[in-house]
């Protein structure tokens, strides 16, 4: 069929059908392309030549009407169910005669877990390259927060159990939540603003980002590129508490500490008010201890340095002592007592000691001392 | 006490470090007055900022899509 405007004086008209097939032309000038999308409304039936289907896009909802011809869809043997992930290959048609857009197949693949998980790994190896896992870049929860903030999705079981937790573990907590979409296409971005305004709270230190269990695919945006980014770059500290025990998104691998539940996030976060309140008490009951131990030791330091204050005199003249009969006994070794004890003898005269017989003279009465007693004499 | 800028937690600490002395029998003398004040001041302290903190829940608005 050509596309041939009907002429009226200069204006150009083209009937239903005519720009239906100028559409569908167009069209079929694309090249063929890959979608991806969620197998919803398939319809087989054995007495038409096509299976219908209906792609939708699991985060937005949008949809897309898919034709394929029965035998080739038939020799695929996938079984697809509603809800499966598929990429879908062909090309864009317009059913003429309603003028409507579908999507002609010409292979359907699976699109499996194993797609998610290769792209995931490669994330987290380029993020982990990048430092931001380090063990090094993770902060220390303070000990009481100011404020607590808490990114969490609106459905109310992972929110009620860090509040439960919390308020009663420490009841004047101050907590503020923001709520966000935990799953789907505005997850990521949710997560990424909601976080970006806490942080941005005055007082708040330490924020829990929390989200109850889901599908593998339910907790894909805790793994989003700009959801670590936002968690490894946040200006205080994370909890992350994201889905089970055994799940680990990318974000509780960049949080500053990992809680494997909602519940243990809370604890992690705040201090047990009874126990706060012990150790205070106890310390206020020290100081006061304290000091009087303190002064009990000045005082006994006091007493044994007025101790050793009186003792001193007496020691002083002990010491004294001591060291003069030392010296006494040096002397003593050189005294010329032990020369004269081995039979020599001093001889004094004019109460000088003689040391040439030339300053005597015959006559001169001397003193000879000897080693047990003395004697005078006379120079002969 | 004007300490605007000091938390509960560096109080305690403090606080507790102040017994760790006392008990020790390190205090000088001339300090023990000053430090057992100090004490008292860092206890009170602590114990309104206890006290003095209500619990509080605030839902922050959506921001505007």
């Amino acid at each position: 069929m050509k596309v041939e405007p009907i002429l009226y004086g200069d204006r150009k008209v083209y009937t239903v059908p005519a720009f239906s097939r100028g559409v569908a032309m167009w069209l079929g000038r694309l090249p063929p392309i890959w979608i991806e999308g969620e197998v919803t409304e398939l319809r087989r039936n054995t007495a038409w030549a096509r299976v219908f289907l209906t792609l939708k896009d699991p985060e937005s909802g949008a949809t897309l009407r898919v034709t394929m011809r029965r035998d080739r869809f038939d020799a695929l043997e996938l079984e697809l169910e509603d809800g499966e992930r598929v990429h879908v290959h062909g090309r864009a048609e317009l059913y003429e005669a309603r003028g409507e857009l579908s999507f002609r197949a010409h292979t359907i693949e699976r699109f499996g877990l194993g797609a998610h998980l290769a792209a995931l790994e490669r994330l987290k190896k380029k993020l982990a390259a990048e430092g931001l896992f380090a063990p090094e870049r993770k902060r220390p929860l303070p000990f009481l927060p100011r404020r607590i903030g808490l990114v969490t999705g609106t459905e109310a079981a992972a929110k009620q159990d860090v509040l439960t937790t919390v308020t009663t573990r420490f009841p004047p907590a101050r907590i503020v939540v923001a709520e966000t979409p935990v799953q789907g296409a505005r997850a990521a971005a949710g997560i990424v603003e909601a976080l970006v305004r806490v942080s941005g709270l005055p007082e708040v230190d330490v924020i829990i980002l929390t989200r109850g269990g889901g599908s593998f695919e339910d907790l894909l945006p805790f793994s989003d590129e700009t959801v670590v980014r936002a968690v490894a770059s946040c200006p205080v500290p994370v909890v992350s508490a994201v889905g089970h025990e055994q799940d680990v998104p990318l974000c509780d691998l960049a949080a500053d500490v990992r809680a494997s539940t909602p519940t243990a996030a809370g604890r992690l976060v705040v201090p047990d008010l009874a126990e706060v309140l012990q150790r205070l008490e106890r310390a206020r009951a020290g100081v006061e201890r304290g000091a009087r131990r303190t002064l009990e030791t000045q005082e006994q330091r006091l007493v044994r340095a007025h101790d050793r204050l009186r003792r001193a005199p007496a020691l002083a003249v002990e010491r004294k002592h001591a060291r003069l009969e030392a010296t006494a006994g040096r002397l003593r070794a050189l005294s010329p007592r032990a020369t004269l004890g081995r039979g020599y003898a001093i001889v004094r005269a004019r109460d000088a000691i003689l040391r040439s017989a030339a300053a005597v003279s015959t006559g001169e009465r001397v003193e000879v001392e000897l080693a047990d007693g003395g004697f005078g004499a006379v120079v002969e | 006490m004007s300490d605007e800028a000091l938390t509960f937690e560096a109080a305690q600490k403090e606080l507790e470090a102040i017994v760790d002395k006392l008990e020790r029998g390190e205090a000088e003398l001339e300090q023990l007055t000053a430090l057992s004040q100090r004490g008292e001041e860092l206890y009170r302290f602590c114990r309104e900022k206890l006290d003095a903190a209500h619990g509080k829940i605030e839902e922050l608005a959506k921001p505007e899509a």
